[in-house]
């Protein structure tokens, strides 16, 4: 056989598995943001059907009046941008101190950080429940958003993103005159752009997906984000099929938008960052 | 103000500004990470509610509880479970495409892409979607299994089967992350070595076996550690699609954990001495990874 003949024999039944791979991926998520689209009656009908017959937004309402689906969208908003900020800045800042400066007691401070990375979310969620409710921050934003911000992870991230930079770009600057927080705003967090998408891709990603924390911390109905009031919603077995589609497909459109735009930041921090998820 | 702007020129020092740089992340790492975790060592000790005020100390006796608890072995057994056909299916499929999807071509960016989407997805929407697919009456998946001569329906709400699509609904999740971990290991093995193979007539297998796998160690063992720590700590896919149940035929650690201390009872105390066995476990691989991650390395 010529080498050409032996590499199709292997690359159709290669791709082929590939695809079909490919597909099992997909047919769920399309068929979910579909139906979305169907009328009750098309749901429930048997067999059921791939594409809608007939396209309708009654959905939408329906999603509305037994989910309250923009307060959830509207509180899983606040905590993805209220955690994604404050965390960017909370935490290159530290990365910038561990990368650029020599101080006493670095070494130490920096390995507890690190052992920090090494606590179980699920070990301390209980402890730090109790603690977020004795400070009075339980079912409000503050007590979604602000045990969340500092992340060793990121710390970490930024740090071996800010080492990179070459020494010049800082002593320049200072010789210049410009104060230590000037040359770390002004003239090193620009270079480390890459980096600060990453970090706000998955932060955001992260936060709109988190299930757990806002299971625990929340209660209220004005205070649910969509992905835990999506998750009480199936979880009481509703037939409600209608609303539960387009609920789902309502929060997993603006990650996939993400993903669609973002898709290089999200491997990348996947890969270098420590593989959280 | 001029107080101020004083104190500020001090700071503004390399050696002390980097304190105050540190200094956000360190007070909300010690508030909302470190201390709870002290904290949970002595709430484990406690028979308590949501008040400390009620509290009362008892030692061990959450512990010894944890284990004359039937629920709570099984848990573990779930646990045990889960993690040991998740993560080598996981790690398989894993090696197996990053294998076939190492170059950078236009197809295999394209397959790379699509595999790694459900990542971005929340495990609510993955529950939703799945339970929707797989619902006995409107599913499409059952539908087209029932044509294809499967005769059994509601595949979540029967015990025997419960287990193990939660399995398949967490790998199909998240072996896009370990095949883009992989492809990018794969990637930085030097192609010297394969030119080398060629010319002593490796096959593409034997090249497979004896290269890419020696070299891909270091990443390959992290990625099992991590992946086996993640499945032991697994809760959101599981609490999504079954909630535990049913008859608790799905029901891991975290989420007996979850549910002693916030749906069923306030027990915090009995709920956190079970947590610490998570802890214990993840603190034993931590150190084995390390020692292993040592060794790989000379």
């Amino acid at each position: 056989m010529s080498k050409k003949t032996k590499s199709i024999f292997i690359n159709i039944p290669i791709v082929t598995v590939l695809s079909i791979l490919a597909l099992i991926m997909l047919v769920p998520v399309i068929w979910t943001i579909l139906s979305a689209f169907k009328m009750d009656g098309e749901i429930i009908r048997f067999p059921p059907t791939f594409i809608p017959h007939k396209f309708t937004l009654a959905n939408i309402g329906k999603v509305q009046s037994r989910l309250n689906i923009w307060t959830l969208m509207k509180n899983s908003v606040i905590y993805a941008l209220g955690q994604t900020i404050p965390s960017l800045i909370v935490n290159s800042l530290a990365g910038y101190a561990f990368a650029r400066y020599e101080f006493k007691g670095k070494n130490v401070i920096f390995l507890v950080y690190l052992a920090t990375m090494m606590i179980p979310f699920q070990v301390i969620m209980i402890p730090r429940f109790l603690e977020v409710n004795a400070l009075g921050m339980y079912n409000r934003y503050t007590g979604l958003i602000i045990p969340q911000i500092a992340n060793a992870y990121w710390v970490f991230m930024m740090r071996s993103a800010f080492e990179g930079l070459p020494r010049e770009l800082e002593e320049a600057a200072r010789i210049d005159g410009l104060s230590e927080f000037g040359i770390y705003a002004r003239i090193m967090i620009p270079q480390i752009k890459p980096a600060l998408i990453t970090l706000i891709v998955l932060n955001i990603n992260g936060s709109w997906n988190d299930l757990l924390w806002p299971l625990i911390v929340t209660s209220s109905n004005n205070m649910k984000t969509l992905s835990n009031g999506l998750a009480l919603f199936i979880g009481t077995g509703t037939e409600q099929y209608g609303a539960a589609f387009m609920g789902g497909a309502i929060s997993l459109l603006p990650m996939i938008v993400l993903y669609i735009f973002g898709q290089k930041y999200f491997v990348e921090g996947q890969v270098t960052s420590g593989l959280k998820g | 103000m001029s107080w101020f702007k004083e104190k500020c020129r001090w700071l503004n020092k390399p050696s002390r500004i980097a304190y105050v740089f540190l200094f956000p992340s360190a007070v909300l790492l010690l508030m909302f990470n470190v201390y709870p975790l002290l904290a949970s060592f002595y709430i484990s000790t406690l028979d308590m509610k949501v008040s400390f005020d009620s509290a009362k100390f008892i030692g061990l006796g959450n512990y010894v509880e944890a284990f004359q608890d039937k629920y709570f072995l099984n848990s573990l057994g779930i646990t045990l479970k889960y993690t040991l056909m998740e993560v080598p299916i996981q790690m398989i499929m894993g090696l197996v495409l990053s294998a076939l999807l190492t170059k950078n071509t236009l197809r295999n960016q394209i397959f790379r892409s699509i595999y790694f989407l459900p990542i971005v997805c929340s495990a609510t929407v993955v529950g939703v979607m799945w339970n929707l697919i797989l619902h006995s009456n409107i599913g499409i998946v059952s539908h087209w299994l029932w044509k294809l001569g499967v005769q059994q329906t509601g595949f979540l709400t029967q015990p025997s089967t419960a287990l193990h699509v939660v399995i398949f609904v967490s790998v199909w999740r998240t072996f896009g992350i370990s095949t883009i971990i992989l492809v990018s290991a794969m990637q930085n093995v030097p192609h010297d070595y394969y030119e080398a193979a060629e010319i002593d007539g490796a096959g593409k297998i034997r090249q497979f076996f004896s290269i890419t796998l020696p070299c891909i160690k270091p990443s390959f063992w992290f990625l099992l550690m991590t992946r086996v720590i993640g499945s032991l700590q697994v809760f959101d896919i599981v609490y999504t699609l079954t909630k535990g149940g049913p008859s608790h035929s799905t029901e891991t650690l975290v989420t007996y954990v979850y549910d002693k201390a916030f749906v069923s009872s306030t027990r915090m105390g009995y709920a956190t001495a079970m947590s610490e066995f998570l802890f214990l476990i993840i603190m034993i691989l931590t150190i084995v990874q390390y020692v292993i991650m040592n060794k790989t390395k000379d």
